[in-house]
């Protein structure tokens, strides 16, 4: 081992201290930076992921639309479900109705589903009732919108459609369609659950005269994370229709999620580089405090370089160590992540406030290898030049005066 | 009769520091010249900067004007301030010993620094020749002064240097400890060969040496 790393080690740990103050403190205090980076970091990962699943699950992998309805969909179906990259494929038709109980209206988007589909993401959203029990005579309603009219599973809604109004003007008496509340659904998404009311397709292109005609597709991919290549591959071809991938449906959402992980990761760089500073001012106080032993190394023959490894090298050993440190806290604190906001809720009475406002049943969590690495990598840079600017300092200096100042 | 070998030579050395009233010249035109083997002493009053002319033969400071040189083996006279740690031992009032190593660990990191890793034999003779033997591993807060004062002995010794610098090393010791100290620093010097210069107050310990200068008014000349 080099005399240097030696003298830093037995700097740092001094024997017979088991906890001496410099390396404790300073190490806690990097790893306690490191700790709110990544913790922040992966709790917004999470966070990201989930709303991804969540519009990937409310919306699709990728979305097949054009300008005017899609004629003879089975074809295209047919040649999409054939397709390598596709997992499924499902027509859909949508639009605006009016949904009304009793005295209470409201806006609702109907969606038109195939209700035999078991891989309908909006059956995992399912709070009350039951997904199976959708036929031409029932209807699924998002939690808020069933809130709105005032109605639970086992209720009635009256629908009216558009093409409701075409009849009127055709003399005809325009009937609502009459539809019972066979489940409620929670996505977390407020536009899906204020809105949504989904029946079976065949209802909907009778309520709204669309005869085998579908508004679009929604396909889910077996690589969704490749959903922009695949959707342009698939677009080749086919110009009359647009294949949107599932990054594109809520990009502006997503975008404010990663700006929101990018501002937030600012902010605890400027803990991290605190934290780094006050290293940078122990270690100087630490230098200056060993100025005459620095002296007596370059007495002994020490280079310039050789002085800055040693001090150079405290910061490094700091940051390597408070960074591990780092990594232990953050893995505790996300362990523990629930038993943590539980006692937060309990002491300030927030309620819970991941399930009320983001509606998530816990904390979602993901980890990023490269939010380690690069946490790792900014820690070990600051400390060490947090070390080096004191050790250039005492590198510097005569050694004469090294040792009478001290 | 063959001339004695010139291990340290010191010509012209000027040194002055600031200070309020202009320069205060410290040395004018040093002269000192040491051969193998033998022991110079200096004394001089507080401030009359014996310190200071020790710097300078050892390469510690940069004078003014004037050079220092000692002899390294198969190089001959090489400047001291380019040479540090090579062919000259230090040892000083205050002992410097690294306080989070013991007494061997001390006396090889001299050897380390210098380049020398695989000391660990040599360094634990020495500290036994200093009678140290069985307090190798404790730390310099565990040594009493006098303890601290030979382990810097054995480390100003461990690279074999042709010359070795002493300043006021028995200051810090009371009378019978810094006369063992000087007995025995006397004593080791004289087995290896090594010449001595001894910065001091003591005109006791400064009688022991082979010669005897006196540095007054930035001058040095023979008691």
């Amino acid at each position: 081992m080099p005399w240097f790393l030696h003298l830093a080690l037995r700097q740092l740990f001094p024997p017979g201290k088991r906890f001496p103050a410099f390396a404790t403190v300073s190490i806690l205090g990097v790893g306690l930076g490191v700790a709110a980076l990544l913790v922040v970091q992966t709790v917004m990962n999470g966070f990201g992921e989930e709303h991804r699943l969540r519009i990937r699950e409310s919306f699709g992998d990728c979305v097949v639309v054009a300008r005017t309805p899609i004629e003879r969909p089975q074809d295209l179906l047919k040649a999409l479900r054939a397709d390598p990259a596709v997992a499924s494929a499902t027509p859909f038709s949508e639009g605006p109705a009016l949904a009304r109980q009793g005295d209470f209206s409201n806006v609702a988007y109907v969606r038109g589903i195939d209700p035999t589909d078991a891989g309908h993401p909006a059956r995992k959203y399912v709070f009350a009732g039951g997904f199976d029990e959708l036929d031409d005579g029932r209807v699924i309603l998002g939690f808020g919108l069933a809130r709105a009219l005032r109605v639970q599973v086992g209720d009635k809604i009256e629908v009216w459609s558009p093409a409701m109004a075409e009849r009127a003007e055709q003399g005809k008496a325009p009937l609502p369609a009459v539809f019972e509340v066979c489940a409620l659904v929670r996505t977390g998404f407020t536009e899906v659950d204020d809105r949504a009311a989904f029946i079976p397709l065949r209802r909907f292109n009778q309520l709204w005269s669309m005869g085998d005609r579908v508004h679009g597709l929604t396909l889910r991919l077996k690589e969704p994370a490749q959903a922009y290549e695949i959707a342009a591959r698939l677009n080749v071809g086919r110009p009359t229709l647009q294949f949107v991938p599932w990054q594109e449906i809520k990009k502006n959402f997503l975008e404010a999620i990663r700006f929101e992980k990018t501002m937030l990761f600012f902010l605890m760089f400027i803990i991290t580089l605190v934290a780094s500073f006050s290293i940078g001012s122990t270690l100087f106080s630490a230098v200056i405090r060993r100025s005459r032993e620095v002296g007596v190394l370059v007495a002994l023959g020490a280079r310039r370089l050789d002085l800055v490894a040693l001090f150079g090298l405290q910061g490094m050993l700091i940051g390597a160590l408070g960074t591990s440190l780092g990594f232990l806290l953050t893995w505790l604190i996300l362990a523990f992540r629930e038993q943590i906001l539980g006692t937060i809720n309990s002491l300030f009475g927030n309620g819970d406030m991941v399930a009320n406002v983001y509606q998530f049943s816990k904390v979602p969590l993901h980890y990023d290898a490269s939010d380690f690495v690069v946490a790792a990598a900014f820690t070990l840079l600051v400390t060490t030049i947090a070390g080096l600017v004191p050790a250039l300092w005492a590198a510097g200096r005569k050694p004469s005066e090294a040792m009478r100042d001290a | 009769m063959p001339e004695p070998t010139i291990v340290l030579s010191a010509r012209g050395l000027q040194k002055s520091f600031a200070s309020p009233a202009g320069p205060l010249a410290v040395l004018r035109s040093v002269d000192l010249v040491v051969h193998a083997g033998e022991s110079v002493s200096i004394r001089g009053s507080s401030g009359s900067g014996k310190t200071t002319l020790l710097q300078l033969l050892g390469g510690l400071d940069v004078a003014d004007a004037g050079e220092a040189n000692f002899l390294l083996p198969g190089r001959g006279l090489v400047p001291a301030r380019k040479n540090l740690g090579k062919g000259v031992g230090f040892v000083f009032q205050n002992y410097q010993l690294m306080p989070e190593l013991n007494a061997l660990e001390n006396v090889l990191l001299a050897a380390q620094v210098a380049g020398r890793p695989a000391a660990a034999a040599e360094a634990q003779a020495l500290l036994e020749s200093v009678g140290l033997g069985s307090r190798l591993r404790h730390l310099p807060a565990q040594l009493s002064g006098g303890e601290c004062q030979r382990v810097a002995i054995a480390r100003a010794l461990i690279n074999r240097p042709s010359v070795l610098l002493a300043d006021e090393p028995t200051g810090n010791l009371d009378e019978a400890t810094g006369a063992e100290v000087m007995r025995l620093l006397l004593e080791v010097v004289a087995q290896r060969g090594t010449a001595l210069v001894l910065v001091t107050h003591s005109r006791e310990f400064a009688a022991r040496t082979d010669r005897q200068w006196v540095l007054s008014n930035g001058v040095l000349s023979p008691a």
